[in-house]
């Protein structure tokens, strides 16, 4: 039999048993993430608050309208992007950065990449308990004593609410940044090396190597680690959650973290969410985003 | 020494000193959790930190067989882990099987959607799901918790596989059709083999991900369903943190998922980027 009738031949068995093989897989998906959904938005169209109960009623778009005015939200709304934006703009500045570096370095490659293992497997929730206590506890932490040692003064980290900015940012850069660095590392030892013996010879200094070849070459790969780690960021919850629970008072509260507080410190379901869905819909625009550069690439 | 070797040794010695710095500032916090699990409560407190102390054990001996202690934490986060483990493997294979090398219908808007939904933050899944579980009374349960990790756990998994199945080479399957094997004996006989080290990858990172969930675990277990990630804070109260404990504590409940990783590190990048590129260094 030639290979385009043996083709049409298995055609259609081949299409019912690809059906039978994917289905179950759809079907749950279908069940447990897109049902939850729907009853989400449901419940975002109900005032449903469980400190009192049997009150549950239909108010249509009245969370959404309340949410417009609530100044809260917007502080949220405004930090989930400062958050967003800054770590996943170190992240890559650095992780870049760390992957030419490492990349200069004959020997030992291998230690790197073992240690950028290390912050990149932990439970997020574990990391911020670790930062908060070993890290950033006034007088014991290390951040601490090396900011006395330099004469620089104890500091309450995470009880100011600039510093409590600033050390919540850093802990998701700092456990997210080796992912970036192995990802470039990737990238960049994937690109053909003739290029750059080329350049070599033409005498481009390292700058120039890096700026017109280098860089170029791995957009592709920026474009999708930027993405990727923004639907990460836009979902981050448990190391901010262990290192500052969103205080003080509501400084390091992100729209997660909000919706979050919302809905079960103050049992205010339905309002808590109308919250997460405008988180959900945040995340799918990024992640429309991701579906158009992956058709392009 | 010519001009040029001096200037290539000065700058091969900052190179070194700016890696070592980085290395240093990735280690700390566990080096840090390393050395206070092994001081006293007394010593932990002390000022400056030390580095020169009697170690102990006890800490560790303490989170383990302590009043306290996160033997059945370590089982729950087990539990879990396996069963949503299990479960997603069973169900993703097949699928991904069929999304990589089958006709199947639909198959660009099903894929799509199965990516989307990798997306779906978990606080919009976990505000249904608390009423969900509270009505069918699955709050505080094994099943339940394992359910609602299929959610991230599945689509994750689905997509990682498609990138693998990709790869295999097409020839051998072939081969078994003609001989007459049916479409299931080529998948299990012939393509299940071959896939193996990619099923091992996922098995990993699923594993992974379902031992440090915390937040669905924090709001959707309870008394009888405590993985370890939540009961870290039970070294953790108003009145005072237990540095020692603590830092013992999660260093055991830590220790499983940092040997995976570093048997896994050749797989990390695409292990961790599921879906979003078509075979992304898979070196």
């Amino acid at each position: 039999m030639k290979p385009a009738e043996r083709l049409a031949f298995a055609e259609r068995p081949e299409r019912r048993f690809a059906l039978a093989m994917a289905a179950p897989g759809v079907l749950v998906l279908i069940v447990t993430t897109t049902l939850p959904l729907l009853y989400l938005i449901w419940q975002s169209m109900h005032n449903i608050n469980l400190a009192m109960p049997g009150m549950d009623r239909f108010m249509g778009l009245e969370n959404y309208e309340r949410m417009w005015g609530d100044e809260r939200f917007w502080a949220a709304f405004g930090f989930t992007l400062i958050y967003t934006g800054s770590t996943v703009a170190m992240q890559l500045v650095i992780g870049l950065a760390m992957a030419l570096l490492i990349l200069r370095i004959p020997r030992a490659q291998w230690v790197f990449r073992i240690a950028a293992i290390l912050p990149i497997v932990l439970a997020p929730v574990v990391v911020g308990l670790f930062w908060r206590s070993l890290m950033l506890t006034p007088d014991f932490g290390i951040v601490d004593f090396a900011s006395r040692s330099l004469g620089l003064g104890s500091h309450n980290w995470l009880g100011d609410p600039v510093l409590a900015r600033v050390s919540v940012i850093v802990i998701h850069t700092w456990q997210w940044t080796p992912f970036v660095f192995l990802y470039m590392l990737a990238a960049i030892a994937a690109l053909p090396s003739d290029l750059f013996e080329a350049a070599r010879i033409d005498r481009a200094n390292a700058w120039r190597r890096f700026r017109y070849i280098t860089l170029p070459l791995i957009r592709p790969a920026i474009i999708v680690v930027v993405i990727l780690r923004m639907t990460v960021a836009l979902s981050a919850f448990a190391a901010i959650y262990a290192a500052t629970g969103g205080g003080p008072g509501t400084v390091t509260e992100i729209i997660n973290l909000y919706a979050y507080r919302v809905s079960f410190a103050e049992l205010s379901l339905g309002y808590g969410a109308a919250v997460a869905v405008v988180l959900l819909a945040l995340t799918m625009l990024v992640a429309a985003l991701l579906f158009r550069v992956r058709r392009e690439a | 020494m010519r001009p040029g070797a001096a200037l290539n040794a000065v700058r091969g010695g900052v190179l070194m000193l700016a890696a070592a710095t980085l290395l240093t500032v990735w280690a700390v916090p566990v080096l840090l959790a390393v050395l206070t699990s092994l001081k006293n409560e007394k010593e932990v407190l002390a000022y400056p930190p030390s580095l020169l102390f009697e170690p102990t054990l006890k800490s560790f001996v303490t989170v383990l067989t302590g009043p306290t202690n996160i033997l059945p934490n370590l089982t729950s986060s087990l539990i879990v882990a396996i069963g949503t483990t299990l479960l997603t493997i069973i169900i993703a294979v097949p699928a991904a099987y069929a999304f990589a090398r089958l006709k199947l219908p639909g198959k660009k808007p099903a894929g799509f959607y199965v990516l989307a939904t990798q997306l779906v933050p978990p606080i919009g899944l976990i505000i249904p799901y608390f009423l969900i579980l509270n009505k069918i009374g699955w709050m505080d349960s094994y099943q339940g918790l394992i359910v609602v990790y299929l959610t991230f756990s599945l689509p994750f998994a689905i997509w990682l596989l498609v990138s693998y199945f990709e790869d295999i080479p097409r020839e051998m399957e072939e081969a078994a059709l003609l001989d007459r094997a049916s479409r299931w004996q080529a998948f299990w006989h012939v393509v299940l083999p071959q896939a193996r080290g990619a099923i091992a990858v996922t098995v990993t990172f699923v594993f992974l991900n379902a031992w440090n969930e915390f937040l669905f675990a924090v709001v959707l277990g309870g008394a009888t369903v405590k993985p370890v990630t939540v009961a870290m804070y039970n070294y953790i109260n108003t009145e005072q943190t237990l540095w020692a404990q603590l830092s013992a504590a999660a260093l055991v409940a830590m220790f499983p998922v940092i040997v995976l990783g570093i048997l896994a590190q050749k797989h990390i990048v695409s292990g961790l980027s599921a879906g979003a590129v078509k075979g992304t260094g898979r070196r």
